[in-house]
This record gives structure tokens, sequence and C-alpha cells, in this order.
């Protein structure tokens, strides 16, 4: 423009007399004033509101999407599958299989996410669980943004904080497989319930938090008792960087509740998780949990234990393997004699593909020794190949 | 006793340091300059690692917990790891919205804003190329944001904190005037580079980057899009490739030697790269390695 302007200015020099240039020089700047005053107004109409008077547009909260489905080969046929039992822990026909249950195709869940600040002292959270035959509320909960104390409080239904992946969702978990330890003690959504949450984090370098539920207490396979609110939960978490790529997080936990015999029931729980970080895309984790049961049934009490331990290890931006072990270390119940209850254990391992951060295809195999079928124990092969899907605005995952 | 009591409340307001939180290390950089002695900065990612994918450790929380201040980048870059860690802090003086926030996206044009948005189109920044702090001259325009915020929490120090600003500003105006002396000499050089960290710096010094290596913003290399990508290098005669620290770099190696380009490691942020700890050095090293 500039460049244009000079050009014909010094055209023009050379055609026209000394007094029409200085006239077309008056007429060009008159020019620009015009230019610089239309622009003004073009600025102004752009920063006036444009929007629709009453959209609430601005306000959507963050939704997403999760799809979670499944091919599933089995050496067990579907009708005996849906019978199996864990000695010690669950009855024929009380196991519940929302996800991976037959053999041949299963849409697991299409789960909807919501998460919003409500207000500078609020943030509410909630997913629905959207299976082929049921809805469900997963979690829904309001939390605070801004408690004074570095004290936090949550409300409403969630998955408790106990231990290290039972507040995980499923699409977030490492295998697609529940560790048995948690089907066996609490079963597929394990200890989620209404109620309240306190945790408090302390002042020190290293991070230490503590906390402590109250909740509904409806879990039937440890809990039950629902007459009043009769589950309380404390736990006690800390990490340390032994290096700036090597952490370690552990924690304890304790639930104490009653269960459907009026009963108290205590589960015991330890956690560790050893994280090194490779490079951005890469790292090692062992993650391992031991979980152990008192269950007093009033003349006799369960005790009970079982561990899980996975190692995963993330090669790269899309690819990741791993393998777990799963076994019950302690059944001391009052079963009839004949069922045989030694070396319930389970073998897997993992082979994962993203390619994005949003979709996920994992092959997983696993050797499981933990099941009754038809009476007697069975030993299952299972392979799964599952797809996750996360589409939307899908916050990030804590670690 | 009535004085001694006043001492020693001069005293320990005297004493009393802003914990400043940042998220990346040239915000911490610059919060330290602005800052001085009445702060005490710690900075949350490690610039060896990925800056959109930081591990969001239980340690962070710690730190975030007891943080007067919080500085983040903003433009989506921590949106995969921090809003967890600031949820589970428990620290209700650095959330949104509250005066110990700071987002320094807020002050700074940004470049490269899509005209559509859509992940089909890989994890593409929706409001803009955040990696601003690519550009030295944004580094003023920070240091009066974490300025007048400082300024704001800590009001007693508000004289101090105005003077620090004048003369760092005064100082990187004259260390501007060197650099862009310095940046002359390359003018019009033609690159390419893995993920469009740079585009600041190259803006600014009339650098044009021809493509990426990731074929999508987040996606890993392709075959296809290598080739295409050697093709483009040698018809328009494009001879550097610009690397970052924690990319994968056998694909940036492969393209070279079959362009006869130079690949250059460049620091996307102060310390990425040994020799670029301090601003300064920072700028330079990225000065010096796209001109020689
Ligand atoms: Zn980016």
């Amino acid at each position: 423009m500039k460049k244009t302007l000079s050009l014909s200015l010094l055209l023009s020099s050379l055609l026209y007399s000394d007094s029409e240039l200085s006239e077309i020089k008056e007429r060009l700047q008159q020019q620009d004033i015009k230019i610089q005053a239309l622009e003004k107004v073009a600025q102004e109409r752009s920063s006036v509101n444009q929007s629709a008077s009453f959209s609430q547009n601005a306000y959507l909260p963050d939704m997403a999407l999760i799809l979670n489905m499944s091919a599933v080969s089995r050496d067990v046929k579907n009708s005996e599958y849906e019978t199996y039992s864990i000695p010690g822990f669950i009855q024929t026909g009380d196991a519940a299989i929302p996800f991976n249950k037959e053999r041949g195709f299963n849409l697991n869940y299409a789960e909807f996410a919501i998460r919003s600040s409500v207000d500078p002292y609020f943030e509410v959270f909630a997913n629905f669980h959207l299976h082929p035959n049921e809805f469900e509320i997963g979690e829904a909960f309001v939390q605070t943004r801004a408690l004074p104390y570095a004290l936090f409080l949550k409300a409403g239904k969630f998955k408790s904080s106990f231990g290290r992946i039972n507040s995980k969702h499923q699409h977030s978990w490492n295998f697609d497989m529940q560790p048995v330890i948690y089907e066996a003690l609490f079963g597929p959504d394990a200890i989620s319930d209404p109620g309240v949450q306190l945790q408090y984090l302390f002042p020190t370098d290293t991070y230490i938090m503590a906390g402590v539920e109250a909740m509904q207490g409806s879990n039937e396979r440890s809990f039950g008792d629902t007459e009043e609110n009769n589950l309380y939960i404390g736990y006690l978490k800390s990490s340390v960087d032994i290096t700036d790529e090597f952490s370690f997080l552990g924690g304890l936990s304790i639930a104490h509740g009653k269960n459907t015999t009026a009963n108290t029931t205590d589960v015991y729980g330890a956690d560790i998780t050893l994280r090194q970080q490779l490079d951005s895309y890469s790292s090692l984790v062992l993650q391992a949990e031991y979980l152990d049961r008192n269950k007093d049934l009033g003349d006799t009490t369960d005790k009970q234990a079982g561990l899980y331990a996975e190692l995963v290890y993330k090669v790269n931006k899309n690819y990741s393997a791993g393998v777990r072990y799963d076994a019950i270390t302690k059944n001391e119940t009052n079963l009839s004699p004949d069922i045989d209850c030694d070396n319930l254990q389970r073998y897997g391992a993992m082979l994962e593909y993203k390619p994005f951060e949003f979709s996920r295809l994992r092959l997983q195999y696993s050797y499981d020794q933990t099941k009754i079928i038809n009476g007697e124990r069975r030993d299952i092969n299972e392979v799964i190949l599952s797809l996750n899907i996360a589409a939307g605005a899908h916050g990030a995952h804590s670690y | 006793m009535k004085s001694f009591l006043l001492i020693m409340l001069l005293a320990s307001l005297g004493f009393a340091s802003v914990k400043v939180e940042a998220t990346y290390a040239s915000l911490g950089a610059i919060a330290k300059k602005v800052g001085g002695d009445l702060v005490s900065v710690h900075v949350l990612a490690s610039s060896q690692y990925d800056p959109h994918f930081i591990v969001p450790k239980p340690s962070l929380l710690s730190k975030l917990r007891r943080a007067d201040l919080l500085i983040i980048n903003g433009g989506g870059l921590e949106l995969g790891w921090l809003p967890p860690l600031m949820r589970s802090a428990n620290n209700g003086k650095i959330q949104v919205g509250a005066e110990g926030f700071l987002d320094i996206s807020h002050f700074v044009a940004m470049i490269d804003k899509p005209n559509s948005v859509s992940r089909a189109f890989g994890d593409i920044h929706a409001e803009g190329n955040p990696h601003y702090i690519l550009d030295p001259y944004n580094v003023l325009i920070i240091a009066k944001a974490v300025a007048q915020k400082l300024s704001q929490l800590d009001s007693q120090n508000m004289q101090t904190y105005k003077k620090n600003l004048a003369n760092f500003t005064r100082e990187w105006h004259i260390y501007l005037k060197d650099l862009d002396k310095n940046m002359l000499t390359c003018k019009d050089k033609k690159v390419i580079q893995y993920h469009e960290l740079f585009n600041y710096f190259l803006k600014r010094y009339g650098i044009k980057s021809y493509a990426t290596i990731e074929p999508l913003p987040g996606i890993s290399p392709s075959s296809k899009h290598t080739l295409k990508l050697i093709n483009l290098m040698r018809e328009q005669k494009i001879d550097m490739i610009l690397q970052d620290v924690y990319h994968e770099k056998k694909t940036a190696h492969f393209i070279a030697s079959k362009t006869d380009a130079k690949v250059k490691i460049i620091p996307h942020d102060v310390g990425a790269a040994k020799g670029s700890e301090t601003l300064e050095d920072f700028y330079n090293m990225i000065a010096q390695r796209i001109c020689h």
C-alpha cells in the first residue's frame, strides 16, 4: 500500500506541476483521515456485544462421551460363565459381570461425563453409565474449590479413595479386567456409595494426605447393612520423589462397616506405586495392592486376603505392554472342606496401541484359576480385544 | 516491649516471601527477575519433557498446596496435566478466578489461531499457538503482568516490584537490541520443525517454517508424510530442521540424510538444552543455533 502510494506520488510529481502536486497531497491526507475514521468505526463495532441475548453457551460444562467395547474369546460357554463363583467370596449366581461378559462382541458401556464449576466455591462432576439395558449414575458429586486450611470436601455419590485403584474408572485401568481381590471383596463398582469425603493435605515438603469418608455402605459383598450410614473409611497416602525420574507413592487404608448380618467388617489395604519416567512418553510403572478382610458373621469370622501386582511399560506415545498377577492369599472361611481353595490366582498380559491420546485398542490375555463353575474348579483362558474412545471435553486423568 | 513486638512484626513482614509456583521454567525465571528476594519461585514442569505432557506427580501437590501465586502459560498448554493437580492441591488461593492465579496467555497476542477446531485435525491448540515464550519480546509483557500481580498480592512491596520491573525492562531492551542485530543476518532462512513450537521466534525474525515433522499436532510421524517432507525440502531448498529436545530424533536425522539439511536441537524453554539456563542464554542459544 505504502509502496504503491509513494510510487504513484513519484510518478505524479513527474507529470504534474507543483501546485497540482500539493493539491493531490492534500487530498491524500484527507483520504487518510477518512480511512482512519472508518477503521475506528469498524473496531468499535467488533468490540460491541454481538452475542444472542440471554445466550448461556459460554457456561456449558465440559462434556465427554466414553465408549467401551470389546471382542471376547473364552473357553467357557456364556451360560456357564455367568454362574461362576469365587470360593469364599462370590456365590454361584451372585457374580455381577457388567464388562466383557459375552463371548463375541460386547458394548460394555457408553459413559456420559460432565464437569463444571458451579460458582467460586463448588465444582460438580457426574458420570452416567449407560449399559445396553440399564442406566446408572456412576458418580455424581459436588466438591469444594476453596476451603481453608488445605481441606477438601466432597459430597454425593462417588468412588471412595480407599486404596489405589478403587477411585479409578474402568476405562482408566491399565487392564480391562478388575483385580480379583477387588472383584471378590467389592464387585465391579468397588466401594462406590452416597456419602461425604474430607481430605487434608499436610503442609510438608513431602506429599502426605489424610482422608476420611462416611458412606452408606450399600456394597453387599463386604458391607450391605444400610439401616443407617454404616461405612467409615480412612486413609493416609504419601509420595516421595527419590530422583527427578523415580517416584514412590504409597497408601494405607481402612474401611470399617456393617455387613448384612449386622456385624462388623473391616478391610485393610496397603498399596504402592513405583514409577520410573524414561522420557516424555515412556515409563515403567509397578503398582501393587494388598487387601485384607475380617468379616464377622456372628458365630464365625471370615479372614481373607489377596493382592495384585502389575507392571506396565509404556514404550512410547503409541504402545504399552504390561503383565499382572492376581492371588487370593488367605481364605479362612467355613466353606465345606470338599471345595478346593488352594492356589486361587490369575495371570494376565496386555498389549496396547493408542493411535492418539483419546482412542485405545488393547489386546489382553488372562489365565484365570480363581473360578468355580458347575461345582468344580475351572481354569479359564480368555482373550479380550477392547476399544475405548473418549470424545469431547474429557478432563486429564490424575496420577 | 511494645517496640520489641513492633520490630518482630516488621521483621516477619520483611522476610515474608511470596511463594510462587510457575508451570514452566521460563515463566519462573521471569518471576524471579521481577520478584527478586521478595519471592521464592519453584517450577512445576521439568524443561526436559514435552510441555504438553507433564506427569502429574503427587509431589507437585505439596508445592501447589503452599503456593501464594500460581503462574501458568495458558492457551491450553497445561490442559493435559494441571487441572487434576489444581483440584487436589486443596489451595483456594490459586484456583482459576482467585487472586493468586495468573494466566499469562491473557496478556499475550496469540498467533496461529485455527479457523475451525476439531480433534480430527489432531491435538491442535484451539486458542492459538501457546508457545509464545519463544518470542523474546513477550518477556517484557510477561514481566509486566507478573509485576502487576505481585504488587496486587503483596502491596506493601509494590515500589520494589515496580523498581525491579523498570530495571529488568531496561536491561531486556538492551539485550533485545543486541539479539535483533545478531538475527539480522538470519532473515529469509527456510526451516521445518517437529511441532509448531518455534513459530513465535521464527515470525519475529522473518524465518519461514514450511512444515512440521508430525503430520498433525500430537500425531507421530508417518512414512508417507516424511517422504512428502523430503520432496518439499528438495523443491524449496530448505536446509534446516528444528528439532526439540523431547521428541524422537530418528525422523529428523533420516530426513537430513536424504536432503543434506542440518538438524538443530533448539531448546523450547529455559534449561531445556545444556547452556540455556538463563533467559539470555536461552534466546542466545536459539539464535546461535538457527543462524550458524
Ligand atoms: Zn504445542
